[in-house]
């Protein structure tokens, strides 16, 4: 049985969270908006070969003799990461 | 070389092809003719690029942020390698990618990112919650209107787009930054761990925070747990669990379908 | 819906058209889907499938069937294909001569088939029983080729009559492919054409295609990521006039472009099958 005291305060909780909700769209200001509704989510099944790219698949790197040889350029090179351990490193994928 | 493919010449064909189109090394499967130029290779490798190089593409297209934050040309190779070690297994393309994540766990070259999985568990759970199945999101107004003495014993169903991504890494201030912003901005010095919460009420996919404790709160709701019983497992796990907070973030995000009355199973 | 708006050209559907298809209501006769984009639960696929299919007729096209399994068509996957045309009830069902799942693995592209008599029943099995969960007949598409067998014993368009004849399926021609199959492997595409059993054709394809030249050779790629080539219109206005007007698709399916330049694409495929077929523009 629920006592009196949780009731009142489930209760209170609610009311409190229904004038937040109302305060506009303020819950989904970072919420992402699909550009027109997930294009890019779209299934993804074609019936045609994937373009003028006669070696996109022809991948010579040879993962399992750790002869990894493709450097991250993305924009974690800019990101300073605080490991688990509290050291802080930029976030760097050159080969281990 | 099989003369002619009867039904198991057929079967044998088709198991060599379908290992040379997989397999790294470029080796063309017995059976092919090669009395004609251009050389077989060739034109077998038209076959392995168009499979291997439409799965990185849609892979790419899934897990966009997890490509910027390592860069096209390593995401591709990386691409590569799950594709060779983690085929598809349905002819629905948009099932593919699911072992993607914890794929990135055990991926040494990228262990510097250790991040990099939930960002793709995020942008997962987002493909996910495009294609899964519609239902109408429940006004919070509907549980302020109930007496307080019906709070105690309602349920909140959830919505089957609805997922939640606890991690200790800041995912959703990385996951927005990647999205939104031409330069990503740098992380605050003291990054802590986020809760995203993706959700999909009509048909934009939607991407924000949980406070703290509200993933505890979700997955009670989840398992048919009482709205009273659910909060306060919540705040017993997590001090600074604030019950209306949680609840004006999962309403307002279209994450709670149905209020239901009854007694718990 | 008329019958003469089914004999129009129509174009592939692409979720970067759809709002726009929605809003202007562009003058076309109908559209295509991959049926394999259509099979998960609900979103925003479902949702602009559905108001699409209220405003025009619509073709469901199978990627994903893998006909020429010799271990069996891909599993599960006819009963999803069936869904989304209960669901979408296409004026056209079609599916490709190809094969893409082995042992469950799905390697997604359209792979050849050795045309041989054991290749023909296995297939011929296979689309009748497609044709009977479905309920209905599906058209057969000849595919693009890069490569052929050891030990083949037909000609693909033998091949084709005798599926059409054996399964009593239709066939989706393609003409596109049939011009890139032609220069992979030197045959003259107008004796293909001279060769198909035009009988059976109850749609046709036309899209685009690259040429890869490497150390002198040149590899034609079926890739729909460009206008249609002068020699496939050539073909098609050849086959339009001599063998009758059909429903013809424009398949764009990468560096997919505004909607004005694929719908420019299908008014020019439309002025074909209207001078051939004598129909007025503003029948529909």
């Amino acid at each position: 049985m629920i006592n009196r005291t949780t009731t009142v305060a489930l209760a209170a909780a609610v009311a409190a969270a229904a004038l937040m909700s109302s305060g506009a769209n303020a819950q989904t200001a970072n919420a992402d908006k699909e550009r027109c509704y997930g294009i890019s989510m779209a299934g993804k099944n074609d019936c045609a070969a994937t373009g003028n790219n006669s070696c996109a698949g022809q991948s010579k790197a040879d993962y399992d003799a750790k002869a990894w040889k493709y450097v991250a350029k993305g924009s974690c090179a800019k990101m300073e990461v605080t490991l688990k351990d509290g050291k802080k490193r930029m976030g760097t994928l050159a080969p281990m | 070389m099989p003369a002619q493919p009867d039904g198991s010449g057929l079967a044998d064909l088709q198991h060599r092809f379908a290992h040379a189109v997989l397999q790294a090394p470029l080796a063309v499967p017995d059976g092919i003719r090669h009395d004609v130029r251009p050389t077989r290779e060739r034109r077998f490798g038209v076959y392995r690029n168009n499979v291997k190089a439409s799965l990185a593409a849609a892979l790419a297209a899934r897990f966009p942020v997890v490509e910027r934050l390592v860069g096209d040309e390593f995401f591709t190779a990386m691409a590569l390698v799950f594709i060779e070690r983690h085929p598809p297994r349905s002819p629905v393309l948009a099932e593919y990618g699911t072992a993607f994540a914890n794929f990135l766990e055990g991926f040494d070259p990228a262990a510097d990112l250790p991040y990099l999985p939930d960002i793709a568990r995020l942008e997962w759970s987002r493909h996910v919650a495009f294609h899964s199945a519609d239902a109408s999101a429940a006004d919070i107004g509907r549980l302020a209107e109930l007496p307080p003495e019906a709070l105690g014993s309602v349920r909140l169903g959830l919505h089957p787009a609805m997922a939640v991504i606890a991690s200790p890494w800041p995912i959703v201030s990385v996951w927005t930054t990647n999205t939104h912003d031409a330069t990503p901005e740098a992380p605050a010095a003291d990054w802590t761990g986020e809760t995203a919460l993706v959700t999909r009420p009509h048909l934009d996919v939607l991407v924000q925070r949980l406070p703290p404790g509200a993933d505890l709160l979700v997955a009670e709701l989840a398992q048919g747990v009482a709205l009273s019983a659910a909060a306060e497992a919540a705040s017993r796990t997590h001090d600074s669990f604030d019950l209306a907070t949680a609840l004006a973030t999962l309403f307002g995000a279209g994450a709670i379908t149905t209020l239901s009355q009854g007694s718990s199973s | 819906m008329t019958a003469d708006r089914l004999l129009r050209a129509g174009a592939g559907l692409k979720p970067e058209h759809q709002r726009h298809i929605l809003e202007a209501r562009p003058d076309v006769g109908w559209f295509e889907v991959h049926a394999e984009n259509y099979m998960g639960a609900g979103g925003p696929p479902h949702h602009f499938l559905e108001r699409v299919r209220a405003l025009y007729p619509l073709s469901v096209h199978g990627v994903g069937l893998s006909i020429g399994s010799a271990n069996g068509m891909a599993p599960g996957h006819l009963g999803r294909l069936k869904s989304v045309v209960d669901r979408y009830q296409p004026f056209i069902v079609s599916e490709h001569l190809a094969w893409s799942t082995h042992e469950g693995t799905f390697l997604n592209d359209l792979l050849p088939l050795p045309y041989t008599e054991a290749t023909l029943s296995l297939v011929a099995r296979h689309v009748d029983e497609a044709q009977t969960v479905l309920g209905r007949t599906i058209l057969i598409e000849n595919p693009s080729t890069y490569l052929r067998f050891d030990g083949e014993e037909m000609p693909e368009t033998d091949f084709l009559r005798a599926l059409a004849r054996r399964s009593g399926c239709g066939l989706l021609l393609d003409v596109n492919n049939v011009v890139v199959s032609a220069a992979n492997h030197g045959f003259d595409p107008r004796a293909y054409l001279e060769c198909f059993p035009h009988e059976h054709v109850g749609e046709i394809h036309l899209a685009g295609h690259a040429v890869l030249e490497s150390d002198g050779d040149a590899l034609y790629v079926d890739t729909h990521d460009r206008t249609i080539s002068a020699e496939v219109w050539s073909l098609f206005r050849d086959v339009i006039a001599r063998r009758g007007v059909r429903p013809t698709l424009i398949e764009w399916d990468a560096d997919v472009p505004a909607w004005p330049d694929l719908e420019a694409e299908v008014q020019r495929a439309q002025s074909i099958l209207q001078t051939a077929g004598g129909l007025d523009a503003r029948a529909a």
